[in-house]
């Protein structure tokens, strides 16, 4: 895998975001013969995919599905990856757009760097590792992941304590505490956007009262929890290491809600919580698991099915919307709620010992402020051709993925192969032009 | 009383096993056996002594989900005992790239000539590893895939020591078949670089138009005479509001324009036989008398765009056909179509329309003992996914165009989860839609209204237990009823048939995998485009025949197709011409005798075709004289594999104890 490019370099097309969707769009570009930069703001590519546990309709583990696009990407001799960069701008004139990145210090010399982690095992600082969502502790320089791709060490300046161990460990030399940001400019003929999406915070509805307790998690935390390479190898509840016995997903907990300036639906949560039940109630078969939802959304191949099974094993669906959520002395959860089914006494307090809010998605980056690309009112990148559902308004750059609004992972792939035929097109027709002159 | 075998283990004895037979039959095993033991020889004597062989065993933790069952190190200990095995690791996730540049160092590294990874189905990473085992160097076809998590983990996760043996015995296995193996290389085929799309409605057309847009040939066929299919008949489309018409003759527009593109309206794909790069395929006129001729040509790929049907009630049903004022969601979109730009009421049947209702799910999200099963016997399980912005949209039409006609929706979940989707939900709320909510166990019930009463009333009465207001039961007459149908699957059996085509249970057109190989069949060279595999919005149609065209663009960017090499192969030296293979063959052109000179005679002999052979090994079966077999998996191998589950490791000494898994 190339790691080191200059501005000599000058891909066909460049790809924002290493999430499944930029490593779809690549592939399917580089499968054609185009060469491709893949630019993640991340030390790894993989997205928020690589951490997820299963997905659903099928159960596939997530990172069997992932590790061989991942792989793929990099192992493909058309596709380039530069990690831990930012687009600052895209410039675009004459047809050609220029991009403006920012790589960031790793502090280690990727061209020198093993990977063999002795100064991971060396190092004795740590901090709240965030791909086990904080859960676990990483060191301060560390291999972001298992299956991080690139395998290089990243060291993380604000933790560091700069006591040099790491570099005295180091079989190859590879510390470097003067790195400095690095900024370049790849010119390039197309783009494809696929920042991604981020969950708005889980404090955003102040009613759900998260800040006052650990055991309100947020659905990637349960996926931490549930992955089997996760944080504790098995579900325990964040605040004491309790087993739940009781747990509550709570739907809409950030989405389809104008009072959070999230009017949309963000698509998967129904899905998710409902995957996510179903593995619990085999991790902890006999735990008690509800959830409470305004409409049920199956609506993808396979998914209807996958909600009915989920009924069928036992898993309580209550239709109504919680109104608030009071964490108790002793640890429990308290959910006001009303019971659109229930005839009588439809407003109910339950109590849970673990709550699961369904955070809504929100753009993973503001592409408008910088580049020729247009969001749209929900914040996502705006799209307005009426039969090409990837290209933006700029010519020659497009978009894929959850970048222009929340979407499965069925849905972000066949996207991004949209996006990858939209813009291979493109570049076909535009040397086809400059050979005709 | 054991003895060992050609590969140095330990085989059980197999005069007991005879002993239970039937006595009749013991000479004809004894013969049997005698024969086997001389083909094994022979075979042995073809294959690199054991000695020789450096095997690489990898196995995998797949995070936990294997090692939370399997003693991983334990496998690795034990099959590291195994003659010819020279290293077995055990790694998190194999298929990461640490995992894969493993494998690719230790080849280059401890000369490794065979490898084997246990981990999950070869069906998620066969292909990830041959690629790792191709860039250490090796010949990829002398690596075997073993499975032990769906086969060992998952399935025994209550006997750990069982699974543990069971994926030992299974890792055995493979290297008793790796002992057995020659390098193998990939076929490759010529690569017509030109598609079919079979469907002009928007996903064929679209599909069309980025192949071509790519340079790349098409041949579009529409068996109707117009192209656009189901969006002609759409009117406005969400979430742009703009006219479906207007998307279709933009598409027509590229589509017809574009010289790399041949039309072919009012015809009809009768024939289709080949293989991948090379499907033969005749296009032939829908009416007989028509002036177009028949044609035969040549593609590289097919894209089935053959769209979808949408659901008809049964007559009865919500009592569709028994009132006419009960309508499907086409006929209300045709009867809103018709009605003049400045008509002030909508009316039916000369009758003005005061009361509507729109009733969610029918013909989807069908529930065993609830709703009737469909003529094949089967439910609509499956979400429409299109229905309920759908008829949002037209009730919003509706209050818009004729404030003074109240609306009522029936639904289960509202499902308007698409991009500007829920604005649909919250503007018709705003506007007046008043919303009913049953549970699927307990659909409205729909009844015609007594004559004196109906036009009072309005002509049927709907009752429903809405469980917005906690399962009153309610009774409302309306003028209208209009069902919101779902999709069913196209009428394309013949070509299913044909092409032998994988449908779901749900009948539509069934992906390898839906998030690996979303657009492709299991027939090489066979795309997906749009709602062929399932219900679809326009905008998640125009991105799967998007999605569709790319991987058609990709297979078009090499000179040839490659594919695996397991097919049969004939030894002409055994060959009889008796062609009992070929009677058995499935595979139209996969098996044929053809004409050929043997000591000065000319005979036939089997052919093997290996762009169509699938390597099923249904001639190996019927084969008297063992003349055909299939490459990578011969029967030699499958006895070593035999060999290899029966046999004692040494120092694996609880193996034998270890019953549970026989």
């Amino acid at each position: 895998m190339n790691t080191q490019i200059d501005s000599s370099f000058t891909p066909d097309a460049l790809v924002v975001g290493g999430g499944i969707a930029g490593l779809q769009s690549a592939l399917d570009l580089a499968d054609q013969g185009l060469k491709v930069l893949v630019v993640e703001r991340q030390a790894s590519i993989g997205g928020h995919m690589i951490a997820l546990s299963k997905v659903f309709p099928t159960l596939d583990c997530a990172s069997c599905i992932t590790t061989p696009k991942m792989s793929a990407a990099a192992h493909h001799e058309n596709i380039t990856i530069l990690t831990s960069t930012e687009v600052e701008a895209i410039e675009s004139a004459g047809g050609v757009h220029h991009v403006k990145l920012l790589q960031k210090p790793t502090y280690v010399n990727f061209d020198k760097c093993i990977g063999c982690r002795l100064c991971e095992y060396a190092c004795d600082t740590e901090y709240p590792d965030p791909f086990e969502e904080g859960l676990g502790a990483v060191k301060a320089i560390a291999v972001p992941f298992t299956n991080a791709i690139p395998q290089k060490a990243v060291l993380n300046a604000e933790h560091c304590s700069t006591c040099g161990t790491c570099a005295r460990v180091c079989p190859t030399d590879a510390i470097e505490f003067d790195q400095q940001p690095r900024r370049l400019t790849i010119a390039t003929d197309a783009v494809i956007v696929a920042s991604g999406f981020k969950l708005n915070s889980i404090t955003v509805k102040p009613q759900y009262n998260a800040q006052r307790s650990q055991d309100i998690i947020s659905p990637l935390t349960l996926e931490r929890l549930l992955a089997p390479h996760g944080p504790y190898g098995r579900v325990l509840r964040p605040s004491d290491g309790k087993i739940p016995g009781s747990i509550a997903f709570v739907q809409c907990a950030g989405s389809r809600d104008e009072s959070i300036g999230v009017p949309y639906c963000s698509r998967v949560c129904c899905m998710y919580s409902i995957k996510q039940a179903m593995l619990l109630s085999g991790a902890l078969p006999l735990a008690d698991i509800t959830i409470y939802y305004m409409d049920i959304r199956a609506f993808g191949k396979g998914y209807e099915q996958f909600f009915q099974n989920a009924k069928a094993m036992g898993i309580n669906f209550v239709r109504g919307k919680v109104a608030r959520i009071d964490p108790l002395d002793g640890g429990d959860l308290s959910l006001h709620v009303e019971n659109t089914e229930e005839a009588e006494n439809p407003i109910a307090e339950r109590r849970h010992d673990l709550v699961v809010l369904a955070q809504g998605m929100i753009p993973g980056w503001n592409p408008a402020a910088a580049t020729p690309v247009a969001c749209a009112a929900d914040g996502f990148v705006a799209t307005t051709s009426l039969t090409a559902p990837t290209a933006t308004v700029a010519p020659g750059i497009f978009v894929a993925g959850t970048a222009a609004g929340p979407k499965d992972i069925v849905d972000t792939i066949a996207e991004a192969g949209a996006a990858a035929m939209q813009a291979s097109q493109y570049l076909f027709q535009k040397r086809a032009e400059a050979l005709v002159g | 009383m054991s003895e060992k075998n050609e590969n140095g283990l330990r085989r059980q004895d197999e005069e007991a096993q005879l002993e239970c037979g039937e006595p009749g039959r013991d000479e004809a095993a004894r013969v049997e056996r005698a024969m086997e033991a001389a083909r094994r020889q022979e075979a042995a004597e073809h294959q690199p002594e054991e000695e020789k062989l450096r095997i690489g065993v990898y196995i995998c933790r797949c995070g936990g989900n294997i090692s939370d069952v399997v003693d991983v190190e334990r496998v690795a200990e034990t099959v590291r005992l195994i003659p010819g095995v020279a290293t077995a690791k055990v790694h998190t996730f194999v298929c990461s790239d640490p995992g894969q540049q493993t494998i690719s160092n230790d080849i280059l590294e401890e000369n490794l000539d065979r490898v084997v990874v246990a981990s999950c189905s070869p069906f998620l990473h066969e292909q990830t590893f041959r690629g790792a085992v191709a860039r250490g160097g090796m010949n990829p076809y002398l690596y075997e895939h073993v499975n032990i998590r769906e086969q060992a983990s998952w399935a025994h996760k209550h006997d750990p020591a069982g699974a543990t043996d069971k994926a030992i015995r299974m890792i055995a296995a493979a290297v008793g078949k790796l002992h057995h193996a020659a390098p193998l290389e990939q076929i490759k085929l010529p690569n017509h670089r030109r598609a079919l799309v079979i469907g002009g409605g928007i996903a064929g057309m679209k599909a069309a138009a980025d192949l071509a847009g790519r340079g790349i040939r098409v041949l579009l066929v529409e068996v109707s005479e117009r192209l656009g299919g189901r969006l002609n008949e759409r009117g406005a489309v969400y979430p742009s509001e703009r006219s479906g018409d207007e998307l279709v003759a933009d598409l027509e527009r590229r589509v017809r324009r574009d010289p790399n593109i041949e039309v072919l309206v009012s015809s009809q794909v009768t024939a289709v036989s080949g293989f991948i790069g090379n499907f033969k395929v005749q296009v032939q006129p829908v009416r007989p008398d028509a002036k177009a001729r028949v044609i035969d040509t040549t593609v590289g790929a097919i894209v089935m765009a053959t769209g979808f049907r949408p659901y008809v009630p049964r007559n009865g049903e919500f009592l569709y056909k028994n009132e006419p004022c009960v309508v499907t969601m086409p006929e209300f979109i045709q009867l809103m179509r018709s009605v003049k730009p400045d008509a002030r009421t909508l009316t039916f049947g000369k009758r003005e329309i005061r009361k509507i209702a729109f009733l969610h799910c029918v013909g989807s999200r069908q529930l065993d003992g609830v709703h009737e099963p469909q003529p094949d016997g089967k439910l609509n399980t499956y979400c429409s996914r299109t229905c309920c912005t759908t008829i949002l949209q037209q009730a919003l039409t509706v209050r818009e165009r004729f404030p003074q006609i109240e609306v009522f929706d029936f639904y289960r979940d509202i499902r308007t989860y698409g991009r500007g989707e829920e604005a649909y939900y919250t503007e018709a709320s705003k506007s007046g839609v008043v919303f009913f909510r049953y549970n699927g166990e307990e659909p409205p019930r729909v009844e015609s209204a007594p004559a004196g009463r109906r036009a009072r009333d309005g002509a049927v009465s709907i009752t429903v237990k809405d469980t917005l207001t906690w399962g009153e039961e309610l009774t409302l007459g309306v003028d209208m009823l209009v069902l919101g149908t779902g999709m069913t699957p196209g009428p394309i059996e013949d070509l299913i048939g044909q092409m032998k085509l994988p449908t779901g249970e749900d009948g539509f057109l069934q992906e390898v995998h839906p998030k690996l190989r979303p657009v492709e069949l299991s027939v090489n060279g066979v795309l997906l485009a749009g709602t062929a595999q399932g219900p679809m919005n326009i905008q998640e149609t125009l991105a799967a025949a998007g999605a569709a065209a790319v991987k058609a663009a990709a297979m078009f960017a090499k000179d040839n197709v490659e594919l695996n090499p397991y097919v049969a192969a004939v030894d002409l030296d055994l060959c009889r011409g008796e062609a009992q293979c070929v009677t058995q063959c499935d595979y139209d052109g996969a098996l044929t005798m053809v004409p050929m000179e043997v000591g000065g005679e000319m005979v036939e002999r089997a052919q093997v075709n290996a762009g169509l052979c699938v390597g099923c090994g249904a001639c190996v079966a019927v084969c008297p004289h063992r003349a055909i077999d299939l490459n990578g998996w011969r029967l030699d191998q499958y006895e070593a594999m035999v060999d290899g589950i029966a046999a004692d490791i040494p120092g694996h000494e609880c193996a034998a104890d270890l019953v549970s898994i026989h």
